[in-house]
């Protein structure tokens, strides 16, 4: 039998991620300091990949893992074919819009020629095309939140937590497009191919999660 | 303007050239596909690259049809070059071949091109190769067809591969149930396609889907796996749709073991593609490692009557050049050496032999560069031959091993290489 591949993303999601496959009786010795990427269990049947979070649906996609822990948000704004079988009940934040305190309120129907700073360009979009509001979308890689300050955007669809790198920068959340946790997604052909495996996998994670969202 | 010239000797995004290995596995892997049609008796239609679009998009859905390439002939009317086979077949019979005795099984090898993403080893312009079973609306013709996907996954050489095994028709005889609109049964469709329940489940709390259907339907995803999910959807079915479309099902997969090809298919009701096309039994086939489907297929009884006869029919479509990627995967050498080198001094009856061999389904290479034996012995090695025959002119036959050389008289020759073959 093959081996299993598993991958988790880093940043925020990981922690708690190698903890739920810890708490499943897993090594899961990735990370913590080191730079490694791929670590094999003890067993020889699974190994974890360490991948960008944004990667993991290609990966899963691909098959280059059989499974993987991607948060909704960045499983959708992927749009890769991937199954989603389980919301894991962590890492749990909420798509939003954002601006200045002043728009609040303000019914962005009737404004023309909206600037949204972004990394979710296909969310942010059809977020908008959905309320009949066209929009340039202004891809960025990372502190979003300077996009407004800076007169580069009017507008900007990000991922809060708490909101407070929001508020310490003068911006409120204006619109609430999506709630997102992290979710486990399979690869559709691991799903048919190994399906005694990953069906044993998922139905063991899934009573390792506190409240199914 | 030097626009132009910047393209000059390149191509564009999305076709490619074979050469090489490549080619011969290409053409390898349609031959095979040919002759395994044609031994179920399939005959080959050969339709035409460009059609009018109006055409093409009454039988592919919409998803395809954005990645359709259109262009206008010079009258204004829109053609497109063909996204999909099964449509324009739908056309052939539906207009013309409807009087023909049924049931029709046509098969078909041919370009497709779609303005798409390239991913695992598919281009913009691709080749499908799939058949059609028409004019018959039997369990029987279900499972040769799926049975039918199984052997050309297996006339490729093809080894951890599954089909997954769905029914259109059961998920139909659900949504009915519910006072649905397109936008809710499109939603419904997606989170059940891709196994989404937390989705799922909100999304029928919405729709307000809480009686027999909606249990129904919330277990869709996890309707997946051997015979025992068909005795799960019977429990949860809610009405005499529901239950004629699992009959169907099961009588599908009970022929399925009679072929000799069950532990190949795996039952997935949550398989739930193109509404607007399938009408019965749907099915995906998959290779371990890639997440795309190498080959689709199902029963499509509404699609010929758009165009102008009503015939029922079942059929698929497989992605040859994500069949030769998932071959790749694999490691099976896909290059076919000859089994035979022939040189030395010859004429018309050696070649009668070479003939003979040939008609007996052997790969032999005549020698026409004139090499000495040695050179000849160490070129079919290097090509992983059986061997070298080499001819003195005088009607004796030598063959050359890598085990040595020994005088064989043509008897002998026949009778040892039909233990050739694999």
């Amino acid at each position: 039998m093959a081996i299993m591949t598993i991958a988790l993303p880093k940043g925020r999601l990981l922690e708690p991620s190698v903890n739920l496959f810890r708490g499943l009786g897993y090594r899961c010795a990735l990370g913590e300091g080191s730079r490694r990427l791929i670590g094999e269990e003890p067993t020889g049947d699974t190994r974890f990949i360490l991948a960008k979070a944004e990667d993991i649906p290609v990966y899963v996609e691909y098959g280059a893992a059989d499974m993987g822990i991607a948060g909704q948000d960045i499983v959708r704004e992927s749009g890769r074919d991937v199954y989603e079988p389980l919301a894991l009940g962590f890492g749990h934040c909420r798509l939003v819009v954002a601006g200045p305190a002043g728009l609040k309120g303000r019914d962005f129907r009737l404004a023309s020629g909206l600037r949204i700073a972004t990394k979710y360009q296909r969310l942010a979009r059809d977020y908008f095309l959905s309320q009949g509001i066209s929009v340039e979308i202004v891809r960025l890689y990372g502190s979003i939140e300077l996009a407004p300050k800076v007169g580069l955007a009017d507008l900007l669809v990000d991922v809060v937590e708490t909101g407070r790198t929001l508020r310490e920068n003068g911006l409120v959340v204006l619109q609430e497009i999506m709630p997102c946790q992290a979710a486990l997604i399979v690869n559709r052909a691991s799903h048919k191919l190994r399906l005694a495996q990953v069906s044993q996998l998922v139905a063991a994670i899934r009573r390792n999660i506190p409240v199914e969202g | 303007m030097d626009l132009g010239k910047a393209h000059l000797g390149r191509l564009p995004n999305g076709v490619k050239d074979l050469f090489g290995e490549a080619a011969a596995r290409q053409v390898w892997a349609e031959r095979t596909l040919e002759a395994t049609f044609a031994g179920w008796g399939y005959s080959n239609v050969v339709t035409p690259t460009i059609e009018y679009y109006d055409n093409l998009a009454l039988g592919v859905d919409s998803q395809v049809r954005g990645m359709t390439y259109r262009f206008f002939d010079r009258e204004g009317h829109t053609l497109a070059l063909r996204p999909d086979i099964t449509v324009q077949i739908a056309r052939l019979v539906g207009t013309k071949l409807f009087g023909e005795p049924l049931p029709l099984r046509l098969c078909y090898i041919a370009n497709v091109f779609r303005y798409g993403e390239l991913q695992s080893g598919q281009q913009r312009e691709f080749t499908q190769a799939g058949l059609e079973l028409i004019g018959v609306d039997t369990a029987e013709a279900d499972a040769e067809v799926v049975t039918m996907s199984v052997v050309a996954f297996q006339a490729l050489g093809l080894r951890e591969f599954q089909v997954s095994l769905g029914q259109m028709a059961f998920f139909r005889a659900l949504v009915a149930m519910g006072p649905l609109g397109p936008v809710g049964l499109a939603r419904i469709q997606e989170a059940v396609n891709s196994k989404n329940l937390p989705a799922l489940r909100q999304i029928l709390r919405e729709e307000g889907l809480n009686g027999e259907a909606g249990r129904a339907l919330e277990a869709l995803p996890s309707l997946c796996g051997g015979r025992e999910v068909l005795a799960q959807a019977r429990r949860l079915s809610p009405n005499q749709a529901a239950h004629i479309a699992l009959d169907r099902l099961a009588r599908v997969y009970d022929l399925l073991a009679v072929y000799g090809v069950a532990d190949r298919v795996i039952l997935d009701l949550g398989e739930v593609p193109g509404m607007d096309y399938y009408t019965g039994i749907t099915f995906k086939g998959y290779a371990r490692g890639l997440g795309f489907p190498l080959l689709s297929g199902g029963r499509y009884d509404d699609l010929i009557s758009r165009f102008g006869t009503a015939l029922p029919a079942v059929g698929f479509g497989l992605e040859v050049e994500r069949c030769l990627f998932a071959l790749g995967e694999t490691g099976r050498p896909l290059s076919l050496p000859p089994h035979l080198v022939v040189g030395g001094v010859w004429g018309a009856p050696v070649l009668a032999l070479v003939q003979e061999l040939r008609e007996k389904g052997l790969r032999v290479e005549m020698d026409v560069l004139g090499r000495e034996e040695r050179a000849l012995a160490a070129y079919a090695r290097e090509r992983g031959a059986r061997g070298t025959l080499i001819s003195d002119g005088d009607g004796r036959l030598a063959l050359v091993e890598p085990s040595g050389r020994r005088a064989i008289t043509r008897e002998t020759l026949l009778a040892e290489a039909m233990t050739w073959q694999s």
